[in-house]
């Protein structure tokens, strides 16, 4: 069944065409990789779909429902899409549980024992259960990122972006963060994930989204988009990004 | 209309003895920010001694004097001294109070420019041989005190506005030939409403003066 | 009367000085939050006149405005009380500069850090009761304790609008014992025991809500 489906999306800033109508979908349990050169949109895109950013025109279909619309509750629909980004960004005052522990609380109205419960579980989900009180400083970027995505796993989530997850971290982090993106995607996580990191997109099922100057190039798995892809394009990226495969 | 015409010739009428006033306040707070500077300077240079016995006093100078009301000790030498039969003119005895404590102020800002100087400069300096009185004369200070400008300018805004509290020594400032003219003319509003525009303004002026200062002397990063 | 009577009447007095500060502290603490997050309201009118108002607060000398609160407002109809003329006064002063020591916090706050909150779903209110004025308060600590100290050494001056604090004690105490010297001498020990007292009252608080990778700014 189709979560997600983005239709003649555009976002201009300053008369400058950052999304120029994009178009894809975003099945149930699928596992989506989008790519692309840098300033082709692929963070702007993420934040437009759950209005982080304003698109300007288009369509975002997210369980049969337009969001764009103006009588939609976006923060009833930001709670159902758990977001990951690029720098954690944990709550620097807030110890690993209580970063999960807060959204249950504040936006699902847990108690505080329902949430504790929860939270450890997420955390333990993740591998982190033995890290629960400290607090971000005192926590590497692999496992800082960790309990980012259990934070965005405590909430239930329809489908988890992730914004560069690996960009931040030394590549033994990047590798643990991409076998437990795998491990999401066997327990039937729907999940959308913008990366430049061609060695994490090697690493993930389902299909590469090839963004470029703000539209769709190319929708292919990636070991298509690696051998002699009919876009100069996306070929140039490529021989860039990993010149040796 | 007759009322605020009477306000300003009142005004007009003491308005040689309010001059007097403001020249009185531009005088102690003059005085006191060239004093409290070099006193500061003075200070902030025994923070840097080797001998830890005047580290530790000095550290006491300040802290104590950053702890405890200026105006204590003001009365201390205005209400104390005379027992010993020292008799010192209320200019005078601000002039010293307000030089100690501003000298505490003015070494902390100086002590907080130094800890962001590149410290291997000063090694570079010893390695080069400059003794360690030439490296504080040519080195250090002519960084922290660049550094130091805005907190050393806030300190002289304090010190007009401080200045203030003189009147209750009995040193006829701009603010006691204000509350004169209250008693006087039973204004209160109103003269304490001029009064306090025209310390804004003075203290405005400073705050330009001390933006001017910092652009021209900024250190090139 | 011997000296053990005097400093008995000085700590009476230090009752006083403590309300004073106390009372300061605390319109101090609410008017610079209220001022700090109207600031965050972003509305031109409105910032224009807090700009006002800090500017106005920390410019003109806390003497000024006290007197202009406890003897001109009575000149028309409004009689304040010797404490309430302080908390209008020092207080607000005090206000004036920690809403600049907030609004410098606020903006150390990791702009990603509220985007995730955003993303959570999470409501402006919730995230500035949340997020922000969590983190603030830790970012503002050592500028609140400056700004408290400075409460503490201006609180002499409820002596002049009838407040019986230490000052206002030891005046009278000098003036019929002729001691002048030793009683400002204990009075300024006396200061600088309760400024101690308060710093470690203060830092026990700041190191209680400690977190590790709060840098202070």
């Amino acid at each position: 069944m189709t979560l997600l489906q983005v239709r003649n999306l555009t976002k201009n800033y300053d008369g400058i065409g950052i999304l120029n109508g994009v178009n894809f979908s975003l099945h149930e349990g699928e596992i989506k990789v989008v790519m692309g050169p840098s300033g082709c949109g692929k963070t702007t895109l993420l934040r437009c779909l759950n209005r982080l950013v304003e698109p300007s025109s288009g369509e975002i279909i997210f369980d049969d429902k337009d969001i764009t619309a103006a009588d939609v509750d976006i923060r009833q629909v930001r709670q159902r899409i758990g977001f990951v980004f690029q720098n954690f960004a944990l709550y620097r005052h807030l110890s690993a549980l209580e970063n999960v522990k807060l959204g249950l609380r504040k936006l699902r109205g847990l108690s505080d024992a329902e949430a504790t419960q929860r939270a450890i579980y997420e955390l333990s989900h993740v591998e982190m259960q033995d890290h629960q009180d400290k607090y971000p400083a005192h926590l590497s970027g692999g496992q800082q990122q960790r309990v980012a995505i259990a934070r965005a796993l405590a909430m239930d989530p329809a489908v988890l972006f992730f914004d560069e997850p690996t960009s931040a971290l030394d590549p033994l982090m990047a590798r643990e963060i991409a076998n437990l993106l795998n491990r999401l995607h066997a327990e039937k996580v729907t999940i959308l994930c913008v990366t430049h990191d061609v060695t994490l997109a090697k690493n993930l099922p389902g299909d590469v989204l090839f963004l470029n100057h703000g539209h769709v190039e190319a929708e292919a798995p990636i070991s298509e988009l690696m051998q002699n892809h009919a876009s100069e394009n996306v070929r140039a990226f490529f021989e860039e990004k990993a010149p040796n495969a | 209309m007759s009322e605020s015409f009477a306000f300003l010739s009142d005004m007009v009428d003491y308005g040689p003895q309010i001059l007097n006033g403001l020249i009185n306040t531009l005088l102690l707070a003059g005085t006191i920010s060239v004093t409290g500077l070099f006193a500061g300077i003075l200070i902030f240079r025994l923070t840097l001694s080797e001998n830890r016995f005047i580290r530790k006093s000095t550290a006491s100078y300040i802290s104590f004097f950053i702890g405890t009301p200026l105006i204590v000790l003001l009365f201390l030498m205005y209400y104390g001294l005379p027992q010993w039969g020292i008799k010192l003119s209320p200019f005078a005895i601000a002039a010293i109070g307000f030089t100690l404590n501003i000298a505490a102020y003015n070494s902390r800002y100086l002590s907080a420019a130094y800890n962001g100087i590149d410290q291997q400069q000063l090694m570079a300096a010893s390695a080069q041989g400059f003794s360690s009185r030439q490296i504080f004369s040519l080195i250090i200070l002519p960084q922290t005190l660049r550094r130091a400008i805005p907190g050393l300018t806030n300190q002289v805004a304090l010190n007009i506005k401080d200045s203030s509290i003189a009147f209750l020594i009995q040193y006829v400032d701009f603010f006691a030939q204000m509350q004169e003219q209250a008693s006087l003319n039973f204004q209160y509003l109103k003269v304490y409403a001029v009064t306090g525009a025209i310390y804004l303004l003075l203290v405005s002026l400073v705050i330009f003066g001390s933006k001017r200062l910092e652009t021209r002397y900024a250190i090139p990063h | 009367m011997t000296f053990l009577e005097i400093i008995s009447i000085l700590v009476r007095g230090a009752g006083f000085t403590i309300l004073v500060t106390f009372a300061c502290i605390l319109t101090g603490l609410f008017s610079g939050l209220l001022a700090a997050l109207l600031f965050r309201l972003d509305i031109r009118p409105l910032n224009w006149l807090l700009h006002a108002f800090t500017y106005a607060f920390r410019g003109i000398p806390l003497l000024v405005v006290l007197f202009l609160v406890f003897f001109g407002l009575p000149s028309i109809g409004l009689p304040i009380p010797p404490l309430l003329a302080m908390m209008l006064s020092l207080g607000l002063i005090c206000g004036a500069y920690l809403s600049e020591v907030f609004r410098g916090a606020l903006k150390a706050v990791d702009p990603n850090e509220i985007m995730v909150a955003q993303s959570m779903g999470m409501h402006r209110i919730q995230i500035l009761i949340s997020i922000e004025i969590p983190q603030m308060l830790r970012f503002s600590a050592p500028g609140m304790l400056n700004e408290f100290t400075t409460v503490l050494k201006y609180s002499p001056f409820a002596y002049t609008v009838g407040v019986p604090e230490i000052l206002k004690e030891a005046t009278s105490l000098a003036l019929t014992t002729l001691r002048g010297m030793e009683i400002y001498l204990a009075v300024g020990i006396l200061y600088f025991l309760i400024y101690k007292i308060m710093m470690e009252m203060f830092l026990w608080v700041e190191r209680h809500y400690a977190i590790p990778g709060f840098k202070q700014i």
